[in-house]
């Protein structure tokens, strides 16, 4: 019999709230660049460890510091 | 009256210190309908994340002023008719949790 795998997922720390952080501001983009990739694709929130609502926040001002050529798009380029 | 931030690029071959009075011409249009310009940040020149126009710099200024709607887009027009400013952004800050 196979043991049912049971893994206690770990509690990640929230780097919004350690920041203290209430507004996803499109134009910090020191804080905006912990949420993306080295391929410049933004982090999954499994991965950032954030709530919904906050992971649509920062999705929202990593797009639009896109837009403003404050963070590269992503690298499609091997 | 709704509270606004623009974000605008404008060209690096600009002279920077000409940058602000340049765009405070533009904000007459808010100061005329009755708005309010609460603050014009000039950034200075910085590296864009990619080309825009073949530059790889860009002077970037934030603006933030409380207007009617028409007035912002009136305003966000009249900047885009000009050569110079590269690209444009209005936001409402607190459509996005502020």
């Amino acid at each position: 019999m196979a043991k049912p795998i049971v893994r206690k997922p770990k509690k990640k720390s929230n780097p919004l709230k350690a920041a203290k952080i209430t507004y996803v501001d499109y134009k910090d983009t020191g804080l905006l660049r912990k949420f993306i990739s080295d391929r410049n694709k933004i982090r999954a929130r499994r991965v950032t460890g954030v709530s919904v609502q906050e992971q649509r926040q920062i999705a929202t001002a990593i797009k639009n510091a896109r837009e403003m050529a404050l963070l590269p798009y992503t690298s499609t380029t091997r | 009256m709704r509270r606004y931030e623009v974000m605008v690029i404008l060209d690096p071959d600009l002279e920077e210190r000409t940058v602000a009075p340049s765009l405070d011409t533009y904000l007459n249009v808010v100061r005329q309908d009755g708005g309010t310009v609460e603050s014009v940040d000039v950034w200075g020149r910085r590296r864009l994340a990619y080309e825009i126009r073949k530059k790889t710099e860009g002077i970037y200024a934030v603006i933030e002023l409380n207007a009617e709607p028409a007035t912002v887009k009136e305003l966000d027009r009249q900047l885009g008719l000009n050569e110079a400013i590269m690209r444009t952004k209005v936001l409402r800050p607190e459509l996005h949790g502020a």
